[in-house]
């Protein structure tokens, strides 16, 4: 008897857990993604005044733009392999200055550092005058030699 | 429109439509207005694959997104599996000094490889072996006749290696052979290390992504650390949609995984179509990743060349 209190206190507590973030995740959507240093993630003390650290030094982190209703959030990966997943609508919340993306299908969340936050209208005033700047000199050519980069 | 016509038969290409054309000549005379309308297309051809580096077979549209120049893409034109079903192989086999140890490995697979091509007939295999001054081509097209096998296990290694060089020379076999419905294969078995050829690593991974091949890279090499080979031989499965095997940890498994790979890979390839989703001339960036199960892999060449049309 109980044992089978127990269990059922045990089961209570983990449903709970379990259902308390799901209440409290934003939604979003990510429209960009590109690789970029990961010079944020790994900006420390040692890092700023120690010897140069080549391994750090290339390794590229995963950057998105993360677009919700009133803000858009850049937030920046800690490893090259720590993907978003890229589905219509991403679950995430705030914890510790930082962003935990829900990861639907691992059910954990992976957390990001914030890089920039901007309203939302101002992101998307941005984004209209760099495409009317595009359009204004569609023949600009792009480095070609891209070409071979690799994807990481 | 203008690019590359060996992009368009390979596994990615961009295609513009121009429309009303046909009518153009006839309104004009007619005084009626003319409505152009350009529309771009980017076909992207992959394969996907789980935790366990094997191919999935069913995939939806819904399983992926693409980012193409940093823009997430999810609306899709068409999504379709590919109609490649066959394979037009070239093996390109390492005999120089520095895989010596692996020598025989390597050529167990290509005998693998070759006795393989019998069972499927639609299927071309050629052999190019690369070690001394020049690659060159040991068999193609009927490498499993008696001579042709006779003579690949007379080969001997040793020498220098013009690895980039023997890319050169398999994109151009490749080119040469080109059959509609058939994939183009690159096997390299190789430690991914260059001594002597005339081609940068630069102009070999062109010519290579020009035809559309993949290249499925054995890497041969002893260390056991991460070499710059290695690194050359990761690079190049990648961008073109490959996929990269180390006989490092186990030869055996591996020399028998990439004859299956290869082939389980065509089959389980599909074909997606999308709208350009920006018109900046140039190279764009592609890469395909999951929006859900973060387990898959998605292989696909690392990116094409848009050009603006000016009509």
């Amino acid at each position: 008897m109980k044992s089978t209190l127990l269990l059922a206190l045990a089961l209570t507590s983990v449903s709970a857990a379990l259902a308390a973030p799901l209440g409290i995740y934003q939604h979003g959507t990510v429209v960009r993604m590109r690789m970029g240093d990961c010079a944020l993630m790994h900006r420390g003390f040692l890092n700023a005044f120690g010897p140069p650290q080549a391994a750090v030094a290339e390794e590229a982190c995963p950057e998105y733009t993360l677009v919700t209703d009133k803000v858009v959030f850049l937030i920046v990966g800690k490893s090259s392999n720590q993907l978003v997943p890229l589905a219509e609508v991403v679950d995430f919340r705030f914890q510790n200055k930082e962003l935990a993306v829900r990861v639907d299908d691992a059910r954990h969340e992976s957390k990001f550092a914030i890089k920039e936050m901007t309203l939302r209208a101002e992101w998307e005033l941005l984004q209209k005058h760099l495409e009317d700047q595009l359009n204004d000199s569609p023949h600009r050519s792009v480095d070609t030699s891209l070409a071979l980069r690799n994807p990481e | 429109m203008l690019t590359h016509w060996h992009t368009r038969l390979a596994l990615l290409a961009l295609f513009t439509l121009t429309s009303v054309l046909a009518a153009e000549d006839a309104s004009d005379a007619s005084g009626v207005p003319t409505y152009r309308s350009t529309v771009s297309e980017v076909r992207v051809t992959f394969f996907a694959t789980d935790e366990n580096n094997h191919p999935v077979a069913t995939l939806t549209k819904s399983d992926f997104a693409v980012v193409d120049n940093e823009l997430v893409v999810r609306n899709f034109r068409s999504f379709t599996h590919s109609d490649e079903t066959s394979l037009d192989v070239v093996a390109l086999v390492d005999l120089s000094e520095s895989v010596a140890a692996r020598f025989r490995v390597g050529m167990s697979d290509v005998l693998q490889l070759v006795a393989r091509e019998q069972s499927t007939p639609d299927d071309n295999i050629a052999v190019v072996s690369f070690g001394g001054m020049r690659p060159a081509i040991l068999c193609s097209n009927g490498c499993r006749a008696s001579d042709s096998v006779s003579r690949l296990l007379a080969v001997k290694g040793s020498g220098t290696t013009p690895l980039f060089d023997a890319l050169i020379l398999g994109a151009d076999f490749i080119s040469h052979h080109r059959r509609a419905g058939a994939r183009p294969v690159l096997i390299l078995f190789s430690d991914g290390n260059d001594t002597i050829s005339l081609h940068s690593p630069r102009e070999a991974l062109e010519a290579v992504l020009d035809e559309g091949a993949l290249i499925y890279s054995v890497d041969m090499g002893t260390s056991e650390n991460q070499t710059s080979g290695s690194t050359f031989l990761r690079q190049a499965s990648d961008a073109t949609g490959g996929r990269y095997f180390s006989l490092r940890f186990s030869p055996q498994d591996a020399a028998a995984a990439v004859p299956n790979a290869v082939l389980e890979d065509l089959r389980a390839s599909y074909v997606v179509t999308y709208d350009l989703p920006s018109h900046q001339a140039g190279f764009h960036s592609l890469r395909l990743l999951p929006t859900h199960n973060l387990n898959l892999r998605f292989h696909s060449r690392n990116g094409y060349n848009y050009e603006h049309s000016v009509r």
